[in-house]
């Protein structure tokens, strides 16, 4: 698990991120959502003990990030994709995996076990030995999440994994993400691709240099705005919108066509009430929905209010 | 605490690295070839040419041409009363030759045959005599001292050979060789100004620091790393045209002289300690440069000046105001060493993760 408490950290009198507080439970992905310089990769950077906060605590399981020899330990229980993949050109992606994980002490005949899974599931294994600067962009993406967990790590870190990337690669490192959580790990994203992270974070942080709100996208979209019906009728008399305003539980009526808009208290209560309502009426109900907002409306609504 | 395992392992990746870089290569490889090897043979022919008029003096008067005897007419009579001065005596055979009252001095006498020849009466002195037989030859009341000679076999003679003088070209060969030692220091200083910056502010640019930084490896593990992927091949290289030189010195100077003249203890002093603590001098004034470059070639321009410390000491050499004695070595060692720490304290303490993420870039 990680914790984070009033999490802060300075740069001069630029405040990068302040007094943030999560919790990140096993197995989930969670997302980071902000604008650019909003403190996401800050944020990331102290969770990988790339740098220390200047104020607050922070742990990873029972290690505490900003102590040294904590740090060793967290360092190797994560696996990061920074912004930039950072590969080596001139070496093949077979020798860049090797590398990393050299350096996280993975035994020969396991490192070979684990490159091969890694580079056969991303369909790059036949490209094994040619040089990082042959391949494309959504390759070179594959081969930097695979160096991430060449080590097999618990905690996979991933700064904007399908930044720059076409929808057909972004696709697959999003199922590859979704295929990694069905492992167990634990996942913390940091993205500005909101219709990613509302397909597969079971929880987002919205941030803007401080946490604003942090929840699952639909349960951020219900607590933001009131939840709204839309009704279809086979007609809207005129007097509708006047008689059904008594009605109590419902609020803010509109209509679009033969649709009517209805803000609702408790619709999996007050929906039998008000089709109800309306059938006494002599009206045939044809549609019932709930209308949806999407994890970009929260977000901008969130980022608005926060402004 | 360093692992070195783990050092090494981020110095391995470098070098796997550099044999893709062609300038890298080229450096490594050219640089030793020019500095270590070709200049020191330039330097030396003018010393092989001017051997000949500094030791083949000919005293024209009184002079026995022995060499052009080949014959036994030539020594029918003996010679007699003659003195035998500076003289220069190179693959010459001598037979069937009776010398009496004959002086020899100065003399160097080298890949010679006597042979059944009676020398009496005569004085050998501050001769010099290499690789030469002196067989069957009868040295009746001859006094044969102060010579100095090498691998003569001596039969029924009573010569005593002790080292008692240098030539006018010995007395060059300490100076030409501190001239020619002095470039392996240039050499291991150099190079780290090409391999630093690409190892450093190459990984810079690739931004391929920060997910090594994220690795359980520590700042002083990775600057370690980083150490020696420069270290190594600037010192693997210098050794190279070391031994390349020496022994191309060694030939040169066997041929002139007729003895090797190297290893000497000036030259194991400089391979050991002066060219190592150059070396980490350049390769530490590198990291620091490199922490405030983001442009390789800025890096290489501004490395030309960390070499500063070992262009002092070429120049020193060079206009004669250093002498390179085992003691001078040994001080320009400690030297180098206090820089080297200092460097090396002031780089660990701006080589850390934070940093390098946000104040490097």
């Amino acid at each position: 698990m990680i914790t984070t408490e009033g999490l802060s950290k300075h740069f001069g009198k630029i405040k990068a991120i302040d007094d943030f507080t999560i919790e990140i439970p096993d197995g989930k992905i969670f997302g980071l959502l902000g604008p650019n310089g909003a403190g996401k990769t800050t944020t990331m950077r102290i969770l990988a003990c790339l740098i220390n906060p200047t104020s607050g605590r922070a742990f990873i399981d029972e290690y505490e990030i900003g102590k040294e020899k904590d740090n060793q330990n967290i360092r190797a229980m994560i696996g990061l994709l920074p912004e930039v993949p950072g590969l080596y050109e001139t070496l093949s992606a077979y020798k860049n995996l090797d590398y990393y994980a050299q350096l996280h002490d993975v035994p020969k005949a396991k490192r070979e076990e684990n490159i091969k899974n890694l580079l056969t599931s991303l369909d790059l294994w036949e490209r094994r030995n040619d040089p990082i600067g042959e391949f494309s962009k959504g390759m070179k993406q594959k081969i930097a999440i695979a160096r991430a967990l060449v080590h097999e790590p618990k905690y996979l870190f991933l700064d904007e994994p399908t930044a720059a990337l076409d929808p057909e690669a972004s696709k697959m490192i999003r199922n590859y993400i979704l295929e990694l959580k069905s492992k167990g790990r634990t996942i913390l994203i940091n993205t500005h691709n909101l219709a990613e992270a509302e397909r597969i974070c079971d929880t987002v942080a919205v941030v803007k240099n401080r946490l604003i709100k942090v929840g699952n996208p639909k349960e951020l979209a219900h607590k933001l705005f009131a939840r709204t019906i839309s009704i279809t009728l086979d007609y809207i008399p005129d007097s509708l919108i006047k008689d059904i305003s008594v009605l109590d539980y419902i609020s803010n009526i509109r209509t679009d066509g033969n649709k009517l808009f209805l803000n609702i208290k408790a619709p999996e209560e007050n929906n039998p009430k008000i089709i109800s309502w309306l059938t006494k009426r002599g009206l045939n109900v044809q549609f019932v929905s709930e209308e949806e907002y999407s994890l970009e409306d929260v977000y901008l609504k969130l980022i608005e209010e926060a402004e | 605490m360093i692992r070195w395992k783990r050092a090494w392992i981020i110095a391995k990746k470098d070098l796997s690295e550099f044999k893709k870089q062609k300038l890298v290569i080229g450096s490594i490889i050219a640089m030793p070839l020019v500095l270590g090897v070709a200049l020191p043979l330039i330097m030396f022919i003018p010393i092989a040419t001017m051997a000949g008029p500094m030791d083949m003096v000919w005293d024209v008067e009184g002079l026995i041409e022995i060499d052009k005897c080949q014959t036994k007419d030539c020594f029918e009579e003996p010679k007699t009363n003659q003195t035998l001065e500076n003289i220069y005596f190179n693959k010459t055979t001598v037979q069937n030759m009776y010398l009496k009252n004959v002086s020899l001095q100065d003399c160097v006498i080298m890949f010679c045959i006597i042979e059944n020849s009676i020398i009496t009466d005569s004085t050998i002195q501050n001769c010099s005599i290499y690789y030469s037989q002196i067989e069957n030859t009868i040295l009746l009341f001859s006094e044969g001292k102060q010579l100095d000679g090498k691998n003569i076999i001596a039969v029924n003679s009573s010569l005593t050979f002790t080292k008692t003088k240098e030539s006018e070209t010995a007395k060059l060969i300490p100076i030409i060789l501190n001239y020619v030692l002095v470039l392996f220091v240039i050499i291991p200083a150099t190079l780290p100004t090409i391999i630093a910056s690409y190892s450093i502010v190459g990984e810079k640019n690739n931004r391929s620091l920060e997910p090594i930084l994220a690795t359980p490896t520590t700042d002083g593990e990775i600057l370690a790393g980083k150490i020696l992927s420069s270290f190594v091949p600037s010192m693997g290289s210098t050794l190279i045209a070391f031994v390349s030189g020496a022994v191309l010195i060694d030939i040169a100077f066997f041929y002139l002289l007729g003895y090797i003249p190297l290893p000497t203890l000036n030259w194991i002093l400089v391979i050991t300690l002066l060219a190592p603590t150059a070396s980490l001098m350049s390769i530490l004034a590198l990291v620091l440069v490199s922490s405030k470059v983001t442009d390789v070639r800025a890096a290489q321009q501004i490395g030309g000046f960390v070499i500063m410390p070992v262009i002092i000491l070429m120049l020193g050499v060079v206009s004669g105001f250093i002498f390179l004695s085992p003691f001078t070595i040994i001080l320009f060692s400690i030297f180098y060493s206090c820089i080297d720490l200092g460097l090396f304290y002031f780089a660990k303490s701006i080589f850390n993760r934070e940093d390098i993420l946000t104040k490097w870039a």
